[in-house]
C-alpha cells in the first residue's frame, strides 16, 4: 500500500514516515507543500494520504478538496494531521472531503489503527471498482452478442409476406428475446399452415430453439405435409436437440383452400378458440398431446383434430404468458379473463385484447412472453402456387416379381421416384391413395385371382384376406407393372398399372354402393383423377392426374 | 427449507412436498430431493397441496426426474394439485407420464 505524507515541517514528516516504516509500510512518498502533494499524487496514485492542515501557500483543506474531486472512482482516504484540537477545524476538515484526523503530538497506536482501517476500506473499494469494470465489460460483450443474434434471428425467422396478412398477430416478449414462436406458410395446395408455440422459459436460451423449428416448419409446409407429419418431425428434431428440462409446447394448424376446414394438432398450448360469426364459441381445440421434444418417436402421438367451421368464424390462439399475467393484487388474468372478453364479442381485435391486458396489469410487467394470433375464415385460393414443374418429360417403370409383391412397400419407393422431381412433391398424398387402390386391385383380383364379390359377407371378408395371404405366399410367377409418364407441357401425369391376371369385362364394373365394403375404389379414383380407364381386357388400369 | 422430502418407513415411497411456488428457483432443491435415494424406492409422489403457482420449468424438472431415475422408479404420482396447477398439468398432458390424483 502506497502512502503519501504531506507536511511542510520535516520533523513531522520524519516522525510519520518512521512510524509507518516500523509497522511495515515501505512504499511511502513525502511532499513538502500543497502543490507538491497534488503533483505527486497525480504521478504515484497513493492509497492513503496523511495531510497537514496548516501549511504556507495551499493549505491542507484546499489539497483535500482537489484530491477528492480528481479521484472519484475508488475511495481515497485522507487523514488530516492537526495540532488544532478545535471543533470547527475538525468539522471543516471533514466537510472538504477528509475522512479522519489525528492530533499532534501523534499517538502511534491510534494513528496506525486509523491508517489500517482506512486502507481496508480502500481495498474494498478497489475490489468493487474492479468488479464493476468486469461487469461493464461483460455487459458490453453480452449486448454485442445479442445484437449479432438478433440480426441472425431477424433474417432467419421471417414469415411469408403473402400469408401474414391473413393474421392479426402480436408478440410481446418479456425480455429482448421471445421464447414464443409464431410461424405461418402457404400450402402448395392452396390454404395455409400456422404454428404457435412456446419454448420452456423465456429469453435467449429459449429463443434459440426457434431457428431449427422455423426451418423445418417452412420446409414441410411448402411440401404440403400433414400437420401430423409436421408435428412428428418437429418432435423428433427437438427431442434430439433440446436438454431434457426444455421442451416446446405448440399448436400446428392447417387451413384448407376454402379457408374453413381446420386440422389441428395441439400439444401443451392453451385451448384454441373458434368463434362463430355471431361471437358464440363454436369449437375449442384443447391440448391432446404432450409438448414437442419430450416423447421419443415410439411414444409420440400424431393424431390431429379436424373441424369444418362456418363462414366468417374466427380462430384465436395464444400463449400461456397471457393467462399468467398478474396484476398488482397478485390475481391472474386467467383463461376466464380472456374468454370472457373474446366469446360473445365478434368484433374484438388483438389490439383490443392487448389493451385490456395492459389495463389489467397496471404497473406490473409481464413475466413471460405473450403471443396472440387471430385468423378469420376466408377464401385462401389466392395462396395456391403456380409451382414450377420439371421441364423434362419422363417415364419410369418398374416390374414387380413375386418376390417384390410379397415384400410390399414397393409403392412408397415408386412414389419417391416421381415426387423427387421438381414441383411434384405435393401430389404425394393423392398419389399414395391412387396407387394403393390400383395396386391392390391388380394384385388381388388380377395376379391372385380373388373375386371381390367374396367381400359381400363378413365371413367372406375374412376368407378374402386369408386367401390373399395364402396365395401370395405360394405365388411363383406373375407380375404387377407400374409405369408413370409425365408431360410437362400439359402438366399431366399418366399412370399405368398392369398385371399378369386374366383381366375382366370392363363393361361390368361394379356400380359403387356405399353400403358395401367393396367397389368403392373406382369412385374414389374418379374423384382424384382426371380420367380412369381399363385397357387390355381389364389387365391394365390407366389414370391421368392433372397438376 | 423450500421443499420437504420424506421417505416412507418401508423405504418404498418418496414423498416430495413442494411449497407455494414451484418454479426455476427450486431446481437445486428438487434435484437434491431425489438424488441418492435408496434403490428400494419404487414410487415417487410429488405433493402439490401447498403449491399455488407452477411454471413450465417445473414441468421440465418433473420430466428430468423421470429421465434420471429411468429403470429404477416405476411409479410417479402428482397429488393434491389445486385447480390452477391442475390446469397447467392438464394442458401439458402430464397425465400421459404421471399419475395425477
Amino acid at each position: 500500500m502506497r502512502v503519501l505524507v504531506v507536511d511542510d515541517e520535516s520533523i513531522n514528516r520524519f516522525l510519520l514516515v518512521h512510524m509507518l516504516e516500523e509497522e511495515g509500510y515501505l512504499d511511502i512518498y513525502e511532499a513538502r507543500s500543497g502543490h507538491e502533494a497534488l503533483l505527486l499524487a497525480e504521478k504515484i496514485k497513493p492509497d492513503l494520504v496523511l495531510l497537514d492542515v496548516v501549511m504556507p501557500g495551499m493549505d491542507g483543506l484546499e489539497v483535500a478538496s482537489r484530491l477528492k474531486t480528481s479521484n472519484d472512482v475508488v475511495y481515497l482516504p485522507i487523514i488530516f494531521i492537526t495540532s488544532l484540537d478545535e471543533k470547527d477545524t475538525v468539522v471543516r476538515c471533514l466537510d472538504v472531503g477528509g475522512d479522519d484526523f489525528v492530533s499532534k503530538p501523534f499517538d502511534k497506536t491510534v494513528l496506525l489503527a486509523k491508517v489500517k482501517a482506512h486502507l481496508r476500506t480502500r481495498e474494498l473499494s478497489t475490489n468493487i471498482n474492479a468488479q464493476n469494470q468486469e461487469l461493464t465489460y461483460f455487459r458490453h460483450t453480452v449486448e454485442r452478442e445479442h445484437e449479432i443474434i438478433e440480426h441472425i434471428f431477424s433474417k432467419a425467422i421471417i414469415n411469408n409476406p403473402t400469408v401474414t396478412p391473413f393474421f392479426d398477430y402480436r408478440n410481446i416478449p418479456a425480455t429482448e428475446f421471445s421464447g414464443d414462436v409464431f410461424l405461418c406458410e402457404s400450402s402448395p395446395n392452396g390454404g395455409l399452415y400456422f404454428l404457435i408455440g412456446d419454448f420452456t422459459g423465456h429469453g435467449l436460451a429459449s429463443a434459440i430453439g426457434a431457428l431449427p423449428v422455423t426451418r423445418a416448419f417452412q420446409a414441410m409446409a411448402s411440401k404440403g405435409l400433414s400437420v401430423s407429419e409436421i408435428a412428428s418431425t418437429l418432435n423428433k428434431t427437438l427431442e434430439g436437440l433440446l436438454p431434457i428440462h426444455m421442451f416446446f409446447a405448440a399448436a400446428i394448424v392447417e387451413v384448407n383452400e376454402n379457408g374453413r376446414r381446420f386440422n389441428v394438432w395441439n400439444g401443451g398450448m392453451p385451448d384454441l378458440l373458434l368463434q362463430g360469426p355471431r361471437g358464440n364459441l363454436e369449437k375449442r381445440f384443447s391440448s391432446q398431446h404432450m409438448a414437442l421434444g419430450i416423447l421419443d418417436d415410439r411414444e409420440f402421438e400424431d393424431e390431429d383434430e379436424v373441424f369444418e367451421a362456418m363462414a366468417g368464424s374466427r380462430l384465436l390462439a395464444y400463449s400461456d404468458g397471457l393467462i399468467e399475467l398478474t396484476n398488482e393484487d397478485g390475481e391472474m388474468f386467467g383463461e376466464s379473463g380472456l374468454e370472457d372478453l373474446f366469446i360473445g364479442n365478434p368484433d374484438i381485435s388483438v389490439a383490443d385484447l392487448i389493451e385490456h391486458m395492459r389495463g389489467f396489469m397496471g404497473e406490473m410487467d409481464a413475466h413471460d412472453d405473450v403471443t396472440l394470433t387471430l385468423y378469420q375464415c376466408q377464401d385462401l385460393s389466392s395462396l395456391r402456387k403456380e409451382n414450377t414443374v420439371t421441364p423434362l418429360p419422363f417415364r419410369v417403370s418398374v416390374d414387380l416379381d413375386p418376390e417384390l409383391l410379397r415384400a410390399g412397400a414397393s409403392i412408397q419407393h415408386f412414389i419417391d421416384l416421381i415426387c423427387s422431381q421438381l414441383g411434384l412433391s405435393w401430389i404425394r398424398s393423392d398419389l399414395f391413395t391412387i396407387l394403393t387402390e390400383l395396386y391392390s386391385n391388380a394384385l388381388e383380383h388380377g395376379v391372385l385371382d380373388i373375386s371381390s364379390s367374396l367381400k359381400r359377407t363378413s365371413e367372406g371378408f375374412i376368407e378374402y384376406y386369408t386367401l390373399r395371404a395364402e396365395r401370395l405366399e405360394q405365388l411363383s410367377d406373375g407380375f404387377v407393372n407400374f409405369e408413370a409418364s409425365f408431360n410437362p407441357l400439359q402438366r399431366r401425369l399418366c399412370l399405368l398399372v398392369s398385371d399378369s391376371g386374366k383381366g375382366f369385362d370392363v363393361n361390368e364394373l361394379p356400380i359403387p354402393d356405399p353400403e358395401q365394403s367393396f367397389g368403392r375404389g373406382i369412385s374414389m379414383l374418379r374423384s382424384l383423377c382426371e380420367s380412369v380407364e381399363y385397357l387390355a381386357g381389364g389387365t391394365t388400369a390407366k389414370v391421368i392426374l392433372a397438376l | 427449507m423450500a421443499l420437504e422430502a420424506q421417505l416412507s418407513a418401508d423405504e418404498k415411497t418418496l414423498v416430495v412436498r413442494m411449497d407455494e411456488k414451484f418454479d426455476f428457483g427450486k431446481v437445486q432443491d428438487f434435484r437434491a430431493a431425489y438424488t441418492g435415494i435408496p434403490d428400494s424406492v419404487k414410487t415417487i409422489e410429488v405433493d402439490l397441496a401447498e403449491t399455488e403457482y407452477m411454471d413450465s420449468s417445473a414441468l421440465g424438472m418433473l420430466l428430468n426426474m423421470q429421465k434420471v431415475l429411468k429403470g429404477r422408479v416405476s411409479n410417479y404420482r402428482i397429488t393434491h394439485s389445486r385447480p390452477q396447477v391442475l390446469k397447467i398439468l392438464t394442458i401439458s398432458r402430464f397425465d400421459k407420464k404421471f399419475q395425477i390424483e
